[in-house]
């Protein structure tokens, strides 16, 4: 019967880490309350982090846009923070199941649960985000890029608490693409994100042990479209998908291309920004 | 086992007691609250039937720990009684045949509450944005719309 614990600063939480053993974080707990429920994670303690200050942040210094560790999904699309550049994290934010999970499904949590499939990483990659962790040895920065290792692992420590997801500041604009099969409360089939500010960046969920991002450096937009077919290719041959219950790796594959097309169409004409339902059909 | 104190307001009545550290909300409001309203259909974050307001946002309260709760405001479908009778939403659920066995009801209607005290003139595309999380096998959808659709336009009444 694991204990709740609940510090409500950062110094209550390191001395309740000292006293108690196996201690697992709590967000919204969309992931982790499930997993227990069915026997899948087991531990001596529960920290419900979001009653630490320091996790509630949601705003702008020096303009990088801070989003703290307790910050939900339907925060991100209620903010307006998260417009313009950062809009692509609405975009992928309204995918992530249900407005009812939305409620309570954190970004962090997202990133920590560290899903090949977790909706807010390729929009977060692309926008070149990093994770600022605290422990009781002190604070580290890590470029959301080194973060994952594997099928829901990560570089954290067991004691290591996010308290904010950074995302620089950017300017241009991205496109967050979702596969699924129902809406409502399915994963992604296959996720796309792509961004373009002088440069661009895609990245990639689902077809893959972890996330990944392609780089291609600044390219003139007017290459954009000239380069498309040699570009969906790099970002294709990125994917290493497999065949499980949501997909063949055929399907996968065939998905990634199709996404990265409509997105470069997206980017390379100022039109309208696709939508991510209309593609999603 | 051990067991904390918690203290929350659910329809606006003050509880104090003590639940298990491992009990979810909706474990102490149907066991320990005797509020048999909630439902619990999958117990994982799937179906809605257990959807209650928590601090005005609607959740699945089968994903919250009871703890997590302190000095929290529940609202659930008990607190939709007005005076011994049925609320608006209530009334058109039963005019629009929006329920057979009556299971997904509960949630249904929270979500819908909720929905409707953020946004008194919803869209029918805010009501399926709003009613996403919570499935019904039985009435196919359609009657659950209208009836929300017609509590916000005040169609239904005595
Ligand atoms: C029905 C259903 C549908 C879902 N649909 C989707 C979907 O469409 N797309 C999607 O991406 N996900 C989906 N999910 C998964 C889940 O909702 C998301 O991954 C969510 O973002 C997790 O956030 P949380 O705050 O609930 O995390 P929690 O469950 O609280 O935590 C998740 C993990 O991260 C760790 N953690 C949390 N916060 C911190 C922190 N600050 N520091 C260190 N570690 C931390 C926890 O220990 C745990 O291991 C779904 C889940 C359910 C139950
Ligand atoms: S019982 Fe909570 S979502 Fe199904
Ligand atoms: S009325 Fe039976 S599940 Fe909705």
């Amino acid at each position: 019967m694991p204990a709740f614990l609940q510090p409500s600063s950062l110094s209550e939480a390191w001395s309740a880490l000292k006293e108690n053993e196996d201690v697992r974080f709590l967000a919204g707990g969309t992931d982790l309350i499930v997993l227990m429920r069915q026997g899948a994670v087991k531990c001596g303690a529960v920290m419900d982090v979001k009653k630490i200050p320091e996790l509630s942040v949601f705003g702008f210094k020096d303009g990088a846009l801070e989003i703290g560790g307790a910050v939900t999904c339907a925060q991100i699309l209620e903010a307006h923070e998260t417009e313009g550049p950062y809009g692509i994290l609405k975009q992928a934010a309204v995918t992530l199941a249900n407005s009812l999970l939305r409620n309570r499904a954190t970004l962090a949590g997202n990133l920590c649960n560290a899903s090949p499939g977790g909706d807010m990483i390729p929009a977060s990659l692309v926008l070149g985000a990093s994770v600022v962790a605290a422990s009781p040895r002190g604070e580290r920065e890590i470029p959301l890029k080194d973060f994952f290792l594997g099928v829901k692992k990560h570089v954290l420590a067991r004691d290591e608490i996010v308290l904010r997801v950074v995302f620089p500041k950017i300017q241009g604009g991205g496109v967050y693409l979702k596969k699924r099969r129902i809406r409502g409360h399915d994963l992604a089939q296959v996720g796309v994100a792509g961004f373009y500010d002088g440069g661009l960046r895609f990245a990639l969920g689902a077809v893959g042990p972890t996330p990944v991002l392609v780089d291609f450096g600044r390219i003139p937009e007017a290459e954009l479209l000239e380069r498309k077919a040699e570009i969906v290719e790099t970002v294709a041959a990125e994917a290493k998908p497999i065949t499980d219950i949501r997909a063949s790796k055929e399907y996968r594959l065939a998905m990634t291309r199709l996404f990265a097309g409509r997105i470069l169409d997206a980017l390379s004409s100022c039109s309208r920004p696709l939508a991510v339902e209309e593609a999603a059909q | 086992m051990n067991r904390q104190r918690i203290r929350l307001k659910v329809n606006g009545q003050a509880y104090d007691t003590l639940c298990s550290e491992n009990a979810t909300l909706l474990t102490l409001l149907r066991e320990d609250l005797g509020l048999t309203g909630t439902k619990e259909g999958c117990g994982a974050g799937e179906c809605g039937a257990c959807t209650v307001i928590l601090n005005g946002r609607p959740v699945n309260s089968c994903m919250v720990l009871a703890l997590e709760c302190q000095d929290s405001e529940v609202r659930t479908i008990e607190g939709e009684t007005v005076n011994g009778g049925l609320s608006d939403l209530q009334k058109a659920f039963i005019e629009h045949n929006a329920l057979q066995c009556g299971f997904c009801t509960p949630g249904m209607i929270m979500s819908a509450r909720a929905l409707l005290d953020k946004n008194p003139s919803p869209t029918r595309e805010d009501i399926c944005e709003a009613l996403e999380g919570n499935l019904c096998r039985c009435t196919g959808y359609e009657p659950i719309i209208a009836a929300v659709l017609s509590a916000a336009g005040g169609e239904v009444n005595e």
